[in-house]
């Protein structure tokens, strides 16, 4: 098995823009479940709705594409029904942590075995480019005209205020270590969370003054640097991996 | 074996007898004994008490998939919430039961109180056009047998039933005999999760690819679906008819209203609908023919009799009953006011 034999030839052209990340994330993924020789008829995949939603139908593998923000519910529904499927969430951040929120804080709670790969662009792309609850504090967007008024929600604080969790950040950037997190969140037995640092040129980036979504992606290097050993939680330029068996603490 | 047992009881034993075996539900009155119930059970099947309706109605549908019978249970509240994962399994063509015990609303209302003012809602309570089978027992016998028959009916059409109750009903004790009440159970229709490449989508889609700027396509789509569910529906229509030689007037009504009123069968024809939507408009015209008046008793402002009229052509009166608070006597009284 190859990356290939992961993806839905038929379906490309992908919807996605040019320029943007969700492409290089979806493609590294693909290369993690070919490295670990996921078998494809153990393999769901399941999106909710935006841009990052439709990543599902992109793979090769029986998948479903669920309404906004119940990726996670229908993810968790199909685990509990058939433990032996591999579980894969691929979404985005408004998605997970906005509409489906709710959901996030659940899941994770009762620690289900599924994993969950959030591309986070900080912005609801699909529809235009409004605020996301992940956007920054002055960042302007449609339904921000004057620059958010808001802090943006701290996934990484949600998933490990529970005893036992897995939460990684990685970006669109630093794709080897971001494979890294992905091989070790889908052999976590347990809830696992992959944030991944993205962005969106054509809705958000073009308008806070990025040309190409390249410039966007060496703003990615500039910004974040992987923590190798992390003490305490990650801070908000780091990458790297927030885990605890439950055992200890 | 006779026992005495309740409503809400009576559709966790016929849902397991149907074969569910995964359940998730977010607790309300007047439904929550269901899951009370269920929740005992937790070793043989998946229960899951979810965060909230939403979840819980999209854990069902992401169980189907992967292959097991799944059943959510709610009352008004928590089916408003849920229209979004209904709207979601039609898309999808997934088979799954909802269970709706009805309360008096809008809203929070009357909690305890028992309504029939999710009629319409059953129908049409998701947007876009799409066509429900609705079932509604009016016995503790048959919330246990017409819940079977709601899993029969999804797994034959692949799509979410409604099992309406009311709080009248769920908290009505009878003795049945479960085991001396012969129901065919079906097997599951839909090839579980793990095929290897098809796509579900709430997208029009064709074949798994999404075809969202297409009205031929849509029309095509709808039609399939449509003639899909009609045809399914058929296998499920189930109806009682009273008939009174004397009577000129035809009363209908259904679950606990038509409970209420089968004392005036002998003033009266009584039609009772279990399957309320797809309207049985056969069995409607059959049991309207000679009778100079149709009556429509129920426990809202007429949700139902708008359907009749609309089958029949001709004028249906009706007897709303509000407030949830259901007599004989009250009933009688606006029956000869009328």
């Amino acid at each position: 098995m190859t990356y290939k034999d992961y993806i839905k030839w038929h379906r490309m052209p992908t919807t996605w823009c040019p320029g943007c990340a969700i492409g290089t994330v979806f493609k590294q993924l693909t290369f993690v479940l070919a490295d670990a020789a996921v078998p494809r008829e153990d393999l769901v995949v399941i999106s909710g709705i935006g841009c990052s939603g439709r990543a599902a139908g992109y793979f090769n593998v029986d998948s479903i594409h669920t309404t906004h923000g119940r990726a996670i519910p229908v993810a968790e529904g199909v685990k509990r029904a058939n433990d032996k499927l591999k579980v894969i969430v691929f979404s985005g951040d408004g998605d997970l942590a906005g509409i489906g929120g709710n959901h996030l804080i659940h899941s994770s709670r009762r620690d289900v075995d599924v994993t969950v790969v959030c591309i986070n662009n900080a912005i609801y792309g699909m529809t235009g480019g409004q605020m996301a609850p992940t956007t920054p504090e002055g960042a302007k967007t449609l339904t921000s005209p004057f620059g958010s008024a808001y802090q943006p929600v701290n996934i990484q604080g949600l998933i490990t205020a529970n005893r036992r969790h897995w939460y990684a950040r990685g970006s669109a950037y630093q794709v080897l270590h971001l494979q890294k997190l992905l091989r070790e969140a889908i052999e976590w037995k347990g809830f696992s969370f992959v944030e991944v640092m993205a962005f969106c040129i054509e809705n958000f980036g073009r308008r806070l003054g990025f040309r190409n979504g390249y410039e966007m992606l060496f703003k990615l290097k500039q910004d974040y640097k992987i923590a190798f050993k992390p003490e305490g939680p990650l801070k908000e330029n780091e990458l790297g991996v927030m885990k605890n068996d439950g055992q200890a603490g | 074996m006779k026992q005495l047992i309740f409503g809400n009881e009576a559709v966790a034993l016929g849902a397991l007898r149907a074969g569910m075996t995964f359940f998730a539900a977010y607790p309300i009155t007047p439904a929550s004994e269901i899951m009370h119930i269920l929740a005992e059970r937790e070793h043989e099947i998946a229960f899951v008490h979810a965060e909230d309706e939403i979840a819980s109605i999209h854990m069902a549908l992401g169980a189907s998939l992967a292959g097991r019978k799944s059943m959510t249970s709610t009352s008004g509240p928590g089916f408003s919430l849920k229209q979004e994962g209904i709207g979601l399994a039609h898309m999808m063509e997934v088979p799954l039961v909802v269970v709706d015990v009805q309360r008096v609303g809008p809203s929070t209302g009357m909690p305890t109180l028992a309504s029939q003012g999710d009629i319409i809602q059953a129908a049409h309570g998701s947007h876009g056009d799409y066509t429900a089978i609705v079932l509604y027992p009016a016995s503790v016998a048959e919330c246990y047998r017409y819940t079977i028959e709601a899993f029969n009916a999804a797994e034959k059409s692949r799509s979410p039933v409604i099992l309406l109750l009311d709080g009248l009903l769920a908290h009505l004790s009878e003795t049945v005999d479960l085991e001396g009440l012969a129901v065919d159970v079906m097997p599951r229709t839909l090839p579980p999760l793990g095929q290897g490449e098809r796509h579900f989508t709430g997208l029009l889609a064709k074949d798994g690819t999404p075809r969202t700027k297409n009205p031929g396509y849509y029309r095509e789509w709808f039609a399939r679906v449509k003639a899909k569910m009609l045809e399914a529906a058929k296998s499920y229509s189930f109806s009682e008819l009273i008939r009174n030689e004397r009577a000129d007037t035809l009363l209908i009504a259904y679950g606990i209203a038509a409970r209420v009123i089968r004392p005036l069968r002998d003033e009266y024809s009584i039609f009772r609908p279990i399957t309320i939507f797809p309207l049985l408009e056969d069995e409607l015209r059959a049991a309207a023919a000679g009778h100079k008046r149709v009556v429509v008793v129920e426990m809202n402002d007429g949700q139902y009799r708008g359907e009749v009229q609309k089958a029949l052509l001709r004028e249906v009166l009706g007897i709303p009953v509000l407030g949830g608070a259901i007599s004989l006597s009250e009933i009688r009284e606006r029956l000869h006011d009328l």
